[in-house]
């Protein structure tokens, strides 16, 4: 026997991260976004048992609809030596049409009947739409998930626009969805694209429809060969736009989800940029009822899934807090309108003791700023309050933990 | 954020001082990473998947994940991730020797330098001894009672095992829990509080009992309990068997590091040291001599740099603390009045044949006598097993304790770990063992 092969005895008690949101027992609030992660049974299964809440199987389609896939259709934003900051793909919906993930659903839901298994769908007609609901909530789904974003566009009469983008479509086709639901809640997966999101939110709520998926990817131009002029990813030469998922994208789903919360009572699945366990803090702290994730799986595998439980669960711990759900909307309350910010006159302060001498203060104000720090022969620099007027440029590019700070003037 | 990584490793004065014990607390070991440090150092991490550096290490800790851990700012889980895996997380965390392990297999050096894969884990096992260990959750319970004989790192490596497997286990020894590391490891590779953070987590789970093991002991022990566990170590000095060994002023290796681990105001040494031997103990003797103050530390081998089983980094720090090390040398008699005057040696030449560790057999060079002044001798060529109440368990090669691949001895029911089944092995090798015997012992009396 290979006794180094045995699974190693956890000695640390699991902390209870469950919670209900939208009538549904979530076993934590971590969940696969609808995505290649969860176009496979086995993957799913998979995700399952290392410890995910749920999942969102990738959007389907009636069958007969035609999904013209092109390859390759990953690239990615690489930034400063880190890879996969951002990640593009100009994927459709699933190729795997009702029919099979109407039998993964009920696969799931009796092989794992304590997770949350839901369906995302895409569709034209309104008899397509209601059929996929009505299919998948008889097959078990939990919720169904409607993706009127996807950055390729909607199948329909109006190629490349999305059906998010039309206040009027929304409304009627999420009407149509939530009509042919019995029980289960339906969510209106939408993108940040548009003039108003608030507007968007109103017309979901409007609907009837439960719930709302902030966001989808942001539509991007991943880059382009400079010396062929191809964009990426390159198919032959020739690119198109893609989706944008992963770290670059955090601080858009943020206002996202924030400026939904802010304005209309809806719940929101949060989705687009989180990839730590506290990344879900933030989304939950805006509002997001659960979190979906999906990049960060695609990089590292199911398994992060173990260090977004254990930092959850310390970070619970050590706030004090009984459960995720006492997270959700725990930010709103400080985000305010710019006329409504307190304003008080602030003045840079530079901890003499543990700056390094970089002079990246120095030119950062004096190229970007109010040329308001000194260079001296220690190298430590000098802020002379006269000229700084507390912008707080110098404290971002200072690379020193707590080396600069920013002090209110008395 | 303090700058707290600035400071080189500390200087060692050349010279007889009177406050030269001290310097043998001056740890040799660059600080503790601070956050930002392990950070950046976390971020380098590749993830790669079944992990290289998992596997080299004999406790099996999942690398990737504690360092995914620090890099999201889970340390607390990352220290817990550490300690699954290993019962003696801090002192490994402290002393292994990363370069023959984990490290010296990270994916990431092939692109430029590895990760500094110890000093994370170190970074994080030390923060969650600043905080407070983490509460552990009920084993189940089982009526199964296990001895384990011996409390260093094999013993307490097993106990902490079977405690989570749910057996109930008594542990004991006949000094203070901890083993080599305790009372041998010099204390400028390895103080005494990090030991004493490790035996005080495993406190909570047993007790350590207090008993000189004899052979009545030994048979009592067996019949109070549903299997035993071995882990003694060696703890007997072997010695040259060379004319003058009796004199005053030769010392044997443990004698001299345990006197100077425990009793360190009380250790002298000479102005000129010879440390025989070429092994991680010689080498601690070397450093630790220089410490006391001795002018002049030579370290004699008799065979090449090559055959020397060290680890590379504490040759390089005996070296800059000015140990001299001189190879294909071999003693041939201690020669003084009543007290060490010198050692006579002979130079060696390697033959062509190979011994059976597979390294070349050093053959005496006739004529080639000389004579190195010395008033101290450390004997460091190996050791033995001490404890002389073992009874017909089969030996094998060296005196070692010989078991089956599920740890078992020659009597059914007694498993044996650590320095005594392999000779001197790494801390994290006895842990391994010590683990990996639990896991034997809790199959062998699931079967029974």
């Amino acid at each position: 026997m290979e006794y180094q092969k045995l699974k190693e005895i956890e000695i640390y008690p699991l902390r209870d991260l469950s919670y209900d949101f939208l009538g549904i027992h979530f076993e934590n609030p971590f969940i696969l976004a609808a995505a290649p992660s969860t176009d496979n049974l086995d993957m799913v299964r998979r995700a399952f048992e290392m410890g995910w809440a749920g999942a969102i199987l990738k959007t389907t389609s009636v069958e007969g609809n035609r999904v013209d896939l092109a390859y390759p259709m990953m690239s990615t934003f690489d930034h400063e030596g880190r890879k996969l900051f951002g990640m593009g793909n100009i994927d459709l919906i699933s190729e795997r049409h009702i029919d099979k993930v109407e039998h993964d659903v009920k696969a799931l839901k009796r092989e794992f009947p304590e997770k949350m298994v839901a369906a995302s769908i895409m569709a034209g007609r309104k008899e397509d739409w209601q059929s996929l609901v009505e299919r998948l909530e008889k097959a078990g789904a939990d919720l169904i998930e409607c993706s009127f974003s996807c950055p390729q566009g909607n199948i329909g009469e109006d190629p490349g626009k999305m059906l998010a983008q039309s206040l009027t479509a929304t409304e009627l086709t999420a009407r149509w969805v939530k009509e042919a639901t019995k029980k289960i809640p339906v969510s209106i997966k939408i993108t940040p694209h548009v003039t108003d999101i608030v507007e968007v939110a109103r017309a979901v709520k409007r609907s009837g429809c439960d719930a709302l998926t902030a966001s989808n990817s942001i539509q991007a131009l991943m880059g382009i060969d400079i010396r062929s002029f191809s964009p990426y990813p390159s198919l032959g030469g020739k690119s198109t736009y893609s989706g944008m998922t992963g770290p670059a994208i955090k601080p858009i789903t943020l206002r996202t989800i924030a400026e939904i919360a802010r304005n209309v009572d809806i719940p929101i699945l949060g989705t687009g940029g989180a990839s730590t366990w506290s990344d879900a803090v933030e989304f939950m702290a805006v509002g997001a009822g659960v979190v979906e994730f999906c990049t960060v799986v695609m990089h590292y595998g199911f398994r992060v899934i173990d260090d977004l439980k254990s930092g959850m669960s310390h970070y619970l711990d050590e706030m004090g807090f009984p459960s995720p759900a006492v997270l959700v909307g725990k930010a709103l309350p400080n985000i305010v309108m710019h006329d409504d910010l307190p304003r008080k006159k602030m003045r840079s302060h530079i901890n003499e003791k543990l700056c390094i001498g970089c002079d990246l203060c120095y030119v950062a104000c004096r190229d970007g700023g109010h040329s308001a720090i000194d260079q001296q022969s220690s190298r430590v620099p000098h802020v002379e309050w006269e000229r700084c007027v507390g912008c707080g440029l110098c404290q971002h590019v200072c690379p020193v933990e707590n080396c600069v700070e920013m002090h209110i003037m008395a | 954020m303090k700058k707290e990584n600035v400071g080189r490793r500390p200087q060692i004065p050349n010279r007889k001082s009177k406050i030269a014990n001290r310097q043998l607390q001056i740890d040799n070991h660059t600080p503790l990473m601070n956050s930002r440090q392990a950070k950046i150092e976390s971020e380098r991490c590749l993830q790669c998947f079944d992990a290289p550096c998992m596997t080299a290490c004999p406790t099996h800790i999942d690398v990737p994940k504690f360092i995914s851990m620090i890099r999201t700012n889970n340390v607390i889980g990352a220290a817990e991730v550490v300690k699954v895996s290993n019962a003696l997380a801090n002192t490994c965390g402290k002393i292994c020797p990363e370069e023959v392990f984990c490290q010296s297999v990270c994916t990431r050096g092939k692109q430029d330098s590895p990760i500094q894969i110890r000093e994370l884990h170190f970074f994080a096992t030390q923060r969650e001894v600043k905080r407070g260990f983490s509460a552990t959750r009920r084993f189940p319970a089982s009526d199964k009672k296990i001895a384990v004989i011996g409390s260093g790192p094999a013993g307490l490596g097993c106990a902490f095992e079977l405690t989570k497997l749910g057996h109930q286990v008594d542990v004991y020894d006949a000094h203070k829990p901890g083993g080599v590391p305790r009372k041998s490891i010099p204390s400028f590779r390895l103080a005494g509080r990090e030991l004493e953070s490790d035996t005080k987590f495993l406190s909570t789970f047993f007790k350590v009992k207090k008993q000189v093991v004899d052979s009545r002991t030994f048979q009592r022990i067996q019949r109070e309990h549903d299997a035993t566990f071995l882990a003694v170590g060696l703890g007997r000095d072997r010695m040259l068997g060379v004319a003058g060994e009796k004199l005053k002023g030769v010392l044997p290796v443990l004698q001299f590091l345990e006197k100077a681990k425990i009793a360190p105001s009380k250790m002298k040494v000479g102005k000129k040291v010879v440390i025989v031997g070429g092994g991680n103990v010689s080498l601690d003797a070397a450093a630790t001599a220089k410490r006391l103050g001795a002018e002049s530390v030579v370290l004699i081998y008799r065979r090449s740099e090559k055959e020397m089983r060290v680890w590379k980094g504490e040759l390089a720090e005996a070296r800059r603390q000015g140990v001299e090390i001189r190879f294909l040398i071999n003693p041939v008699s201690v020669i003084g009045k009543s007290k060490v005057a010198g050692i006579k040696c002979r130079r060696t030449r390697l033959s062509k044949q190979k011994d059976k560790t597979g390294r070349l057999i050093p053959v005496e060079i006739k004529g080639s006598d000389f004579i190195l002044d010395a008033d101290t001798v450390v004997i460091a060529i190996g050791q033995t097993i001490e404890a002389n109440w073992l009874g017909d368990l089969d030996r094998k090669g060296g005196g070692y304790v010989k078991v089956r691949e599920d740890f078992q001895t020659s009597v059914p029911g007694v498993f044996a770990g650590g320095d005594m089944i392999a000779g001197e092995g790494t801390i994290v090798q006895s842990v391994s063992q010590g683990k990996y015997a639990a896991r034997a012992i809790h199959e062998y009396l699931s079967a029974k």
